[in-house]
Formats: structure tokens, sequence, C-alpha cells
């Protein structure tokens, strides 16, 4: 019954369905937009939303992740420039099918898979979470500090060119979050004597610096990039198409919700797996891959949306966000008050069930607004940069000064935008920065008390994860990823090859 | 761990100066509580930093072992002008911000950077800034809640004018 009350709350609130709306509305926007990124937009947003109530605030945010998504094949499919990262694999057969005059179709398909793979994730996640908070209770702190590792690990070796880079980014991030007092001895860290660092780098500074003002910057360099002019015709799919492509898709669909709940992955590597995938259950495309095969539209776009849900559950059951964007949404989440772990599913079973809601909402939202209002749709895509990005700077700016009305924000927002320009640049992943941050007071404080627990030894330590089987997965998962990056994994399996 | 790209213009710098940011964060950690115990506020910082330190000492040794690129100029491809201006456009909108308030810095830097960016003639990027600063305005202002600098503008007096007006109209 409270399951259901809770379950109610979206839905029975015009406020709360209405923000859901507006945000699954502007996601589309911000994923399609290039340069407009979704993990920007909710970094911005928290910080004009911080203030307000809780329900509110995750609305809107909730609604531009879902439609962000999904956003970002529309300009992948009209343009050939995926508006985010999770639609490159869509751009891969959606632009040719738009170069054969076909991109309303393309574009009905992708809103109707989005749609079905959406509903799959947040089932899952509806299913599985409680299943994971129950397990995830019996948890020891070595098990959440590997956790973290393994996160920032995942992050770091699949979102760059190199792991090394990534491991700095994760190392950095890790800093970051631990300048300021200690929480446990009162102790001052990384602070160099100065009163500004005391109470710690602002989490939201941070974060707006590094994916506002960095990506706004690295825009500049494609400024004026002509856009191109689409004409778009049908739209809504016929049923025999949808139905033929059913089974590919329920596959994609539970791909993408499995890889968007593995800690440190997202839509992106869900979505270039599921397409890897589709190439090799699909024996005889009507059109082959590449060239415009409807079932390299179907498999990643199912994907994509089925991550979204299956992000939420280590992030809503063990407080290790999926990806990027997640990492945020944990930051909104400890802005508000509330503790995103195995504790938030007991003590505030009514948030979990109200974020299940509102992802289902804002699932029949994309589905709404994906099928309308595509002509004008183009219209807006097509705006220049040139005039876009100097708003989104503005926006940033405002975002960062609002947060504690402070400019000392604004600088440090400026800071990490210059210098999270250089990273990206240089070829530095920007995600394990913010999973870094994020993830540092669990890491720290799990550290210590499992530490501490074993009579500071750490040969008890590491007996003890050799004796427990969830921890020794944890740490053999993570050994696994640094070997696997060395170059004597590389030679045991050319060897094996060869 | 070896990458086959070439070296960017300022790659070797930046990289330098990561490997030296990095052992001046591992000397601040050990300075938090030195090896006092496994459990003590500055392990975890420690440990970051020297990872940092052994990660930017590889990525230095790698970045030495790629030629430099032929194709690429510092100031084209790494610090171009219109990402120059835009760095020197905030710390300027950041710097006026509190002494004029939101409105006419907002104002100022927008027209300045359309009209640099988008090279449109100067009456459009005017029009064009006062309609986004209207439009941030009321939504940051009145549906976000925000507060603002208000600086030369005297805010508070027209939002009390325009509720009067509003009022006077109700009545």
């Amino acid at each position: 019954m409270d399951v259901l009350q809770s379950l109610l709350i979206p839905i029975l609130n015009p406020e709360l369905l209405g923000l859901i709306a507006l945000g699954t509305f502007a996601g589309i926007y911000v994923g399609a937009i290039p340069g407009l990124s979704v993990t920007m937009a909710v970094s911005i947003l928290i910080s004009f939303t911080f203030s307000w109530e809780v329900y509110p605030a995750l609305a809107l945010m909730i609604g531009i992740y879902m439609g962000g998504v999904y956003g970002g094949s529309r300009t992948a499919i009209l343009l050939n420039i995926p508006g985010a990262p999770a639609a490159i694999a869509t751009a891969l057969d959606g632009y040719p099918l738009a170069q054969k005059g076909l991109a309303g179709e393309a574009i009905g398909i992708v809103t109707v898979v989005s749609f079905i793979g959406g509903f799959i994730g947040i089932f899952a996640l509806a299913l599985f979470a409680p299943l994971l908070a129950d397990f995830a209770i019996r948890f020891q702190p070595r098990d959440y500090m590997l956790l973290a590792v393994l996160g920032i690990l995942l992050v770091g070796s699949l979102s760059g060119d190199s792991l090394v880079k990534g491991i700095f980014a994760g190392a950095l991030g890790i800093g970051l979050g631990s300048v300021g007092m200690d929480p446990l001895t009162y102790t001052e860290r990384f602070t160099f004597g100065t009163d500004a660092l005391r109470s710690g780098v602002s989490f939201v500074a941070v974060m707006i610096g590094m994916f506002g003002i960095s990506e706004g910057l690295m825009q500049l360099h494609t400024v004026n990039t002509a856009a191109v002019k689409q004409k778009i015709g049908r739209i809504i799919p016929s049923w025999p198409l949808v139905r033929k492509h059913l089974p590919l898709g329920l596959q994609t669909s539970s791909i993408g919700t499995v890889i968007g709940a593995l800690p440190g992955t997202g839509g992106d590597i869900a979505a270039l797996i599921a397409y890897d995938h589709a190439t090799r259950v699909t024996r005889n495309p009507e059109v082959p891959f590449g060239k415009g095969a409807i079932e390299g539209l179907v498999a990643p776009e199912t994907a994509n949306n089925a991550a979204v849900g299956g992000a939420f559950i280590p992030m809503l059951t063990l407080g290790i966000p999926g990806d990027a964007v997640t990492a945020i949404m944990i930051g909104a989440l400890f802005i508000h008050g509330l503790n995103p772990g195995p504790m938030l599913m007991v003590e505030q079973p009514d948030m979990f069930w109200f974020i299940v809601s509102a992802l289902g909402l804002a699932n029949v939202f994309m589905l709404i607004f994906g099928l309308t209002g595509i002509k004008i749709f183009v219209k807006i895509v097509e705006l220049p940069r040139a005039m876009l990005l100097p708003v989104i700077l503005l926006l940033s700016i405002v975002g960062a000064y609002a947060v504690s009305n402070s400019l000392a924000d604004v600088y440090w927002m400026l800071g990490f935008g210059v210098f999270g320009y250089f990273l990206k640049l240089y070829g530095y992943p920007l995600g394990p920065v913010i999973l870094g941050v994020i993830l540092s007071r669990l890491l720290d404080d799990n550290w210590r008390r499992a530490i501490i627990s074993e009579q500071e030894s750490l040969w008890m330590l590491l007996k003890g994860t050799l004796a427990s089987p969830l921890s020794l997965v944890l740490f053999a998962t993570v050994i696994l990823i640094f070997v696997s990056k060395t170059p004597l994994w590389g030679m045991i399996f050319r060897k094996k090859a060869g | 761990m070896q990458t086959t790209q070439p070296r960017r213009p300022g790659e070797l710098v930046f990289t330098i100066l990561m490997a030296l940011g990095s052992l001046f964060l591992l000397w601040s950690a050990y300075g938090i509580s030195g090896f006092e115990a496994l459990s003590a506020p500055g392990a975890i910082p420690m440990v970051t930093a020297a990872t940092m330190l052994i990660c930017a000492l590889m990525i230095l040794r790698d970045t030495l072992r790629r030629s430099p690129v032929t194709s690429e100029k510092l100031e084209r491809d790494i610090l171009p002008l219109p990402v120059v201006v835009t760095i020197a456009m905030i710390t300027a909108y950041a710097l006026l911000l509190k002494p004029l308030g939101f409105v006419p810095t907002s104002f100022v830097f927008l027209a300045v950077m359309i009209r640099y960016l988008a090279r449109c003639t100067l009456p459009r990027a005017l029009l064009l800034s006062v309609v986004i600063v209207a439009v941030i305005y009321l939504v940051f202002r009145l549906v976000f809640t925000v507060l603002m600098p208000a600086g030369i503008v005297p805010e508070a007096e027209i939002i009390a004018w325009v509720k009067a007006l509003f009022a006077g109209k109700g009545n």
C-alpha cells in the first residue's frame, strides 16, 4: 500500500507531473543539441534547484536525464553528429537513413524502441534494487571501499584512451573530495592554511567547471560549423515494423540494463555493446549495417534508455554512481540531505518508489514528445552554436554563483573549467574526476572503518578480503582491470591467438 | 599504456606541470599526519597523491617517447583566440558582476560574445542579448528564485513598482 502511495505521488501531483514533462521536453533538446550534454544540464540545474523541495528537484532532473539520453539520437540521425556519446552507434545507421530521405521513419522507430528499452530498465530497477539493497546491507566497509575503487577504475578504463590517465583523473577527484576539514578528526587536509578551503571545494563549482565551461571551450574549436538542413516524412512507425524488431529490442534492452547497472558504465558503452550484439545476431538484415539497417537503430537506442533504469540500481542501493550523470544525481541527493545507499531503501522507501514512478512518467512523456513537434525541433537544432555557446557559458556562471551567492565559486568554476579544458585536450577523461569527488568520502570512511576493524593490519585486511566471497570477487575484478591493461596481458593473449 | 598518437603542442609542459603538482600534493598529504597510522586522516590523501604522481610520471615517460605533431600549432589548435577571449570574458564577468549587477553585466557579456562568435550585426547582437537576458532573468529570478547581485540596477524598486502596477490593475 505504501509502495502504491509513493508511486502515485508524481502522478497525482500536477506540479510534479508538469516538472517531469518539462524536464523530459527540455532533456530531448539538451540531448539533441550538439554542445549541450545531459551531464552539463543536470550539473547546472543542481545549483538552481538546491533550495527546492527534493521531489520537484528530482522530478525535473529525472525528466532531463531520460529525455536527454533519447534526445542524443535526434542529431545523430539528422546531422550525423551524436548529441550525446550514447548516440554514437545510432549515427552509424541513422544518418544513412536520413540521407535516403527516411529521417522521419528513423526518428519514429528510435522513439518507440527507446520507450520499450526505458521501461525494461525501469522494471529491472523496481524488481532488483530492493533485492540488491537487502543484500547490500550485509556489505562490509572493505566491500564499499572496493566498490568505490572499482567504480572509478571502470570509468577510468572505459571513458578515455588510456587507463593511466583515467586513474590519474580518478585520484585527482578523490584528492579534490578530501580538501577541507576531515569530518572524523577535524584535521585540515589540502587547505594550505587558507580559510576558503576549510569547508572544501564546492562540488557544484567543480562539476559546472568541468562539464559546462570546459565543454563550452572545446566547442569553440568548431563554433562555425554550419548545420545541415533536413526533410522529415512519416514519423509514427507501423506495428509490423515494431513487432519485427521487438525480439532484438528485448535482448538489447536486457544488455543495456545489465551494463547500466555495472558501477562505472553507462548508456554510451551499453549502446556500443548492443550494436555489436545486433551485428552478430542479425543474420540477414534487409539493409547492411552501416548503410541504414533498422537493427542498427533498435539495438543502441533500446540499450541506452534501458541503461538509465539500470544506472539507478547501484546508485540507490549502494551509493555508487553508474556514470557521470548518476554521479551528479548522487550529489543532488546529498545536497537535499539524502544518503543514497542500502539505508535509503530501508529508511526512505518512498523516495525509491517516487524515483521509479518519475522515471516511468518521463519515459511516457519521452514517447509523446518524441513523436510530436519534430519539424519545430529541426529548426531549433539548426540554431548556430555561436549563439548558443554564450548562453551556455552565462548559465554556467549564474549556476556556480547561485549555489552560495559567492563569487569565489565562480572563480573555482572558471579555474576547473580551464583545467578541465586542458585535461580534455590531452586525452584525460573527466568522468572519473567527478566520480572521485563523489566517492571520496565513501572511500575514505570505509577504508578507515575497515582498517580499524582489522587492528590497523594490512595483512589481516587482505586475509579478510580473501575469506569473503563478495570481497574476493570485487578484489579480483579490481586486479583484473589493472592486469588487463598491462603489456603482459597483451603478450599472453597474442601468444594464445598465435 | 603507450599510445601511438603524436604529442600535441603544449602536452609536454602540461604533463610536467601535472607531475610537479602531484609531487607538491604528496608533500602536502604527508604533512597532514605523516605515517602516523593506516587509519590516519592523511592516509587516503597520501595514497591518492602518490597514485597521481606515479600516473603522471608514466604519462610523462609516454609523452616524451612520442614525436611532436607537425600539423598542429599551439595558438591555432590548443589555445585559439576564441578560447582566450572567452576565458577573459568570463573573468571580466566575474569581476564586474558585483559592482555592475547581473542584468548589465550579462547583457554586455552576451552582446560581446554573440557579436564576436556569430559575427552578426551589432543591432542583432544587442537585440538577442536583451531577449536572452530578459528570459534568463525571469526564469531564474522568478521561477528558481535565484538571488543575483542587483548592482547599479534598482531591482527592488522595479519589482515593487511592477507589483504595485499589478495590484492597481486588480483593484
